[in-house]
């Protein structure tokens, strides 16, 4: 028994367009949800991180967030604070938790995304300070620079976009809480009018109202609690700030920094990942991280995903709830919580057979940011 | 033109007001490090290669390749209509900025595409935006090198 970090207990509101709760009540639940899972009452909580939704980390961030919902929660713990690093962040306050508790700094740390993005407005499709002169509003269109210069690199079609979306729709199929309930075909992705060109709705994550929430506690405090424990084996950040000066920061994610880091710590290699929870706040991330992380080599991961191998029953389940794309807009947390359920074997229709190690990544802002936890059992 | 209906404008900073005003004279500059040469975009307050502060400014050719480009089919702001490209030019120099390919028709644009600067006006300002590079017959291309 060891101060190593695990995870103790996931929680997470209804997701979806719930215009009566705030995103404050929406964080709340999921916190209570996962303090209860893991068998712990709200005195045993003294470390409090957040990850703020754009809604409420950009645009209403005067008060920290932290601040705010600590005082809700009524908290005074040893430990806090709100990441605002994009979608990168969840996975980031989870890697800063397991720093800390195995510092000693606290003892059961609640990480908490939540947002009420879908009843607001405003969330998405912000200007990019002096690019909005030129029309370059939101994450879409950054994202669409390099999925066009990775079908010009590498002859990738549009065909093998609509895979990712057909596997994160098949999987959120079978996703209770997830938003989007059937299965997408190829067809009716070619069929949609085009958004931002390269892509079309169908390559862009959903808008989501909805909270998320995991506890990290020690292995020796874990030991007599009710859910069986999910280590965090590896974990990392590699970041790309300079975005349009970098050489190579349209074709290659900062994964391929930080996922050899975590997998060297955790001991394993690509080939040991038993079902990957990716990051997916649009297709072309999916790809990119596919070659990035190793699973396939630069430039193959149209062919890779091909043939529902990231699919249902594919050699390599990737995003088993859905993903952003179609289970719901989680910030990455939900991406956290589905690996632990398919790491306790609580994943029910979904469950991915003897999953012993996930991969779980983050990816924020301007293809700035990334993040890489490795979980086992 | 209501205030509602007009395109956003770039709002110079201490570091870039040197580039827009440039720009309304017609001359497109970008960042040069007066210590390592290095020539960047966006302006800022140091070199972001050696973080000297000795900054000066270096005109530039206005010639240069799309690295990448996106067609907007769906309207974000009323001052802009769909459809138009947003490129990531990459100049001859060096710097790469986030500009519009006009003057073709945007399914004409291509990755890898000489193209070459085009001022237009945008409220007081004269915005940086590029079109199909008019080469003359029998210039090779060239300019388009990627790292």
């Amino acid at each position: 028994m060891s101060r190593r970090a695990v995870i103790a207990g996931v929680g997470h509101s209804a997701f979806g367009k719930l215009p009566d709760q705030s995103a404050w009540a929406l964080e709340t639940e999921a916190i209570a949800k996962a303090v209860s899972d893991a068998g712990l009452a709200p005195r045993d909580i003294n470390g409090l991180l957040t990850d703020p939704g754009p809604v409420q980390g950009i645009l209403e961030g005067i008060t920290p967030h932290f601040l705010r919902l600590g005082a809700q929660l009524g908290l005074n713990p040893t430990y806090t604070g709100s990441e605002i690093v994009g979608g990168a962040g969840s996975v980031a306050i989870i890697e800063r938790a397991a720093l800390a508790v195995e510092a000693g700094l606290c003892d059961s740390c609640v990480c908490v995304y939540g947002d009420s993005a879908l009843s607001s407005t405003g969330a998405y499709g912000y200007g990019r300070g002096d690019e909005s002169a030129f029309g370059f509003f939101g994450a879409v269109g950054l994202h669409a620079l390099a999925a066009r210069r990775h079908m010009h690199e590498y002859g990738t079609r549009r065909e093998q976009l609509a895979e990712i979306a057909t596997a994160a729709w098949a999987h959120a199929s079978r996703t209770p809480h997830a938003q989007k309930r059937r299965e997408l075909s190829i067809d009716e992705y070619m069929a949609a009018d085009p958004l931002v060109e390269p892509f079309c709705r169908f390559d862009c994550c959903l808008v989501s109202d909805g909270a998320a929430a995991v506890l990290v506690t020690t292995e020796e405090r874990a030991a007599d609690l009710r859910a069986r424990p999910v280590p965090i084996l590896g974990h990392a950040q590699a970041h790309s700030l300079s975005t349009y000066a970098s050489a190579g920061h349209f074709e290659r994610l900062p994964a391929a920094r930080s996922g050899p880091v975590a997998f060297g710590q955790a001991g394993v290699s690509p080939a040991d990942i038993d079902v990957a929870l990716l990051y997916d706040c649009f297709t072309i991330v999916v790809l990119l991280q596919l070659e990035d992380y190793g699973f396939c080599k630069k430039g193959e991961g149209g062919a890779f995903v091909e043939e529902g191998r990231i699919a249902p029953g594919g050699s390599l389940p990737v995003n088993t709830s859905g993903g952003l794309l179609a289970e719901a807009y989680g910030g990455g947390m939900l991406h956290v919580i589905e690996a632990v359920r398919q790491l306790r074997g609580e994943a029910e229709e979904r469950q991915v057979e003897a999953a012993e190690v996930a991969l779980v990544s983050g990816h924020g802002l301007g293809m700035n940011t990334h993040t890489t936890l490795v979980l086992g059992r | 033109m209501s205030e509602t209906t007009a395109p956003p404008l770039p709002q110079p900073d201490a570091h870039t007001r040197a580039f827009w005003d440039a720009c309304k004279e017609k001359r497109l500059e970008v960042a040069a490090c007066g210590q390592c040469q290095h020539l960047f975009l966006p302006p800022g307050p140091c070199c972001p290669q050696c973080w000297s502060t000795a900054l000066t400014t270096q005109p530039v050719s206005g010639t240069g390749s799309v690295y990448s480009f996106a067609v907007y089919r769906r309207t974000y702001h009323p001052g802009m209509p769909a459809p138009y490209v947003v490129a990531l030019v990459e100049l001859d120099e060096g710097p790469r900025l986030i500009s519009n390919i006009v003057g073709c028709e945007p399914e004409a644009v291509e990755v890898d595409m000489p193209v070459q600067l085009k001022f237009e006006s945008a409220g007081e300002f004269l915005l940086p935006r590029f079109e199909p590079a008019s080469r003359t017959a029998g210039t090779p291309d060239d300019g388009e090198e990627q790292s």
